[in-house]
């Protein structure tokens, strides 16, 4: 598992959706320093839930016969749909707000596209 | 063509739903939906299932209109992933339907683009545009120039003079993010999917249970004696228990309030749970071989007859919550109550069949779950909401109307209309009076996307008043 280079791909994507939904709603050229600093809660969370709740599928099934690509066949429906709820519900209970949409959006696209680049992995 | 179809319906969703309530904007998008869904899965649309979730879906959209109620917008959303789900592989059951149909709502783009990415490392050349490399050309250098230009304009006043005449703001961004949100999900249901193997075992598995291979007479009479002694015992005390239910039904005719609401509180709740327990008993015993052994017959017996009692029992509980409504007027909890014992019911006669047919614990979970969403349908066409202000200030003894004036706005009308004819306090008939006011201005300034019946009925009554 490519574990580094998937991390590094994932925080930059997340750091791209997530400012660009904050940024849907007012561009300030003030915020640029707020973009680069926002860049280490961005790094820590996206590795931790990368670690947390995508690699162990992957890990438990090396010792088994599971290859990556039946791994996210036989996970991944299941993880999107309660990753969806998880974020759909933050989004709801934050009462709409730009800050928390912009983050469980980037949360669910961001793992969501981790798991193919995992998947893809040989 | 495909694509501009997907775009068309992707800007129709924020046209609806940007910044609006749910209205008419659902009903539309519902009959979007099968348009979209029959254009590109016209096959999927000849079978029975799913030209009968095709017309529950236009039912529900027909009831968010008419109702407007919470209940028919859950109901609307549940049929449309059921819809998808069925469009998906139509011959599975209802909850493998919700689980595909949630699925490719929520994640069709990725399960699709990881199928690509997976045949295209083994096919043929590729042939399609690369959407990925387009995105980086346009996605990235438009980033990094963004970016320049805002550092640029802090370093240079006549640049800065320049930038700020330039006014994009005639572009609505989150207007536009909207419509992407659009486009994924239609994208998403252009080609419903399927999670596997949930879905192909569904398809394998039938309704039927067969004799297993190790067949032990020996172990069946044992289970046979356990069962025919405990159901056997469970009958005796349950019928004594309806002996004492019907006596003190019958002997208590004026129950003070607090009594019969304690009374139904905790005993509704206790009764209800020993029913499950009593189907899960049942499930047990008859899970397996014992239901190919021929001795079995004292046994299935004994279960319909406990299963009548049950159902006896049930009887017994609506009954006293009928009492307690009759005394104290309808609210939500009570008619919970009603649904609860029905579906219970419906349960029990299911695990009848089951036993009767020997059906295995599959079919009891497709019947089960088939009835559920039947009934979520059946009960989102009330308007829940005036049928209790109708029963509570017409038929019954008690009412509480601070409870009414905090029901949604559906019943403001009915209210305002009934307000001088029941005996309230001043403040109670100002709030009412707020509150129908305050539905006619949430009425008149609802845009075209947030319609409902409410606003012609309405309008019709501002007619006549003229």
């Amino acid at each position: 598992m490519n574990l580094p280079s998937n991390l590094a791909k994932s925080c930059l994507l997340a750091s791209v959706i997530f400012w660009i939904i904050i940024g849907s709603e007012s561009v300030d050229t003030t915020a640029f320093l707020f973009v680069f600093l926002s860049m280490i809660p961005i790094v820590l969370v996206v590795s931790f839930t990368i670690i947390i709740t995508i690699c162990p599928f992957f890990w438990v099934s090396r010792s088994g016969a599971f290859n990556h690509q039946t791994v996210f066949k036989t996970y991944f429906p299941y993880y999107a749909i309660v990753a969806f709820g998880i974020c759909t519900f933050g989004i709801i209970v934050s009462d709409f707000d730009i800050y928390m949409i912009a983050f469980f959006t980037s949360a669910f696209i961001t793992t969501s596209q981790c798991w193919i680049w995992f998947a893809k992995e040989k | 063509m495909k694509q501009t179809i997907t775009i068309i319906a992707a800007f129709a969703f924020s046209i609806l739903f940007y910044e609006k309530n749910l209205g008419l904007n659902l009903s539309i998008f519902s009959v979007i939906t099968i348009a979209f869904l029959i254009f590109y899965n016209p096959k999927k649309f000849k079978d029975k299932t799913v030209i009968l979730h095709t017309l529950a879906y236009i039912l529900t959209a027909g009831l968010v209109f008419m109702q407007h109620s919470y209940l028919s917008m859950i109901a609307n959303c549940v049929v449309f992933f059921t819809l998808v789900g069925a469009v998906s592989e139509p011959k599975t059951s209802i909850y493998v339907n919700w689980l595909n149909g949630l699925y490719t709502a929520v994640a069709g783009f990725f399960h699709r683009k990881f199928e690509v990415d997976n045949t295209s490392n083994i096919d043929q050349p590729k042939t399609k545009i690369d959407i990925l490399h387009w995105a980086k050309l346009i996605g990235i250098p438009s980033v990094f120039i963004a970016v320049f230009i805002l550092l640029y304009k802090n370093g240079n006043p006549l640049f800065s003079d320049l930038v700020s005449k330039i006014d994009f703001s005639f572009i609505n961004v989150q207007w536009v993010l909207f419509s992407v949100l659009g486009y994924y999900l239609f994208h998403n249901i252009s080609k419903p999917i399927q999670v596997e193997p949930a879905t192909t075992t569904d398809v394998k598995t039938t309704n039927e249970l067969f004799q297993s291979e190790h067949f032990s007479e020996e172990k069946l009479k044992k289970e046979k004696q356990l069962g025919t002694t405990l159901i056997g015992l469970l009958n005796l005390l349950i019928v004594l228990f309806i002996i004492t239910d019907i006596t003190y039904l019958m002997s208590n005719d004026a129950v003070r309030a607090s009594v019969l609401s304690s009374q139904v509180h905790s005993g509704i709740n206790t009764l209800i749970a020993s029913i499950i327990i009593a189907i899960v008993i049942i499930l047990y015993f008859f899970r397996g071989n014992l239901n190919f052994y021929t001795e079995n017959k004292t046994l299935k017996h004994l279960t319909y007859l406990w299963i009548f009692l049950n159902a006896t029992l049930i009887v017994l509980i609506a009954i006293k919550n009928q009492n307690y409504i009759t005394s104290f007027g309808l609210t939500y909890k009570r008619i919970g109550v009603h649904v609860y014992i029905l579906l219970a019911l419906i349960g029990l006669i299911t695990t009848f069949v089951k036993v009767l047919d020997i059906k295995n614990l599959v079919f009891l979970f497709r019947r089960n779950t088939q009835i559920a969403f039947v009934a979520l349908i059946l009960l989102s066409t009330v308007n829940w909401d005036c049928l209790i202000t109708k029963y509570n200030l017409n038929t019954a003894k008690e009412f509480d109307i601070d409870y009414l004036i905090r029901l949604s706005d559906r019943n403001a009308a009915l209210l305002y209309e009934k307000k001088d004819d029941i005996l309230i306090s001043t403040a109670n008939k100002n709030r009412i009076e707020m509150k129908y006011s305050a539905y006619q201005n949430d009425l008149k300034q609802s845009t075209w996307q947030e319609w409902s019946y409410e606003n012609f009925s309405l309008n019709n009554e501002l007619t006549i008043s003229k």
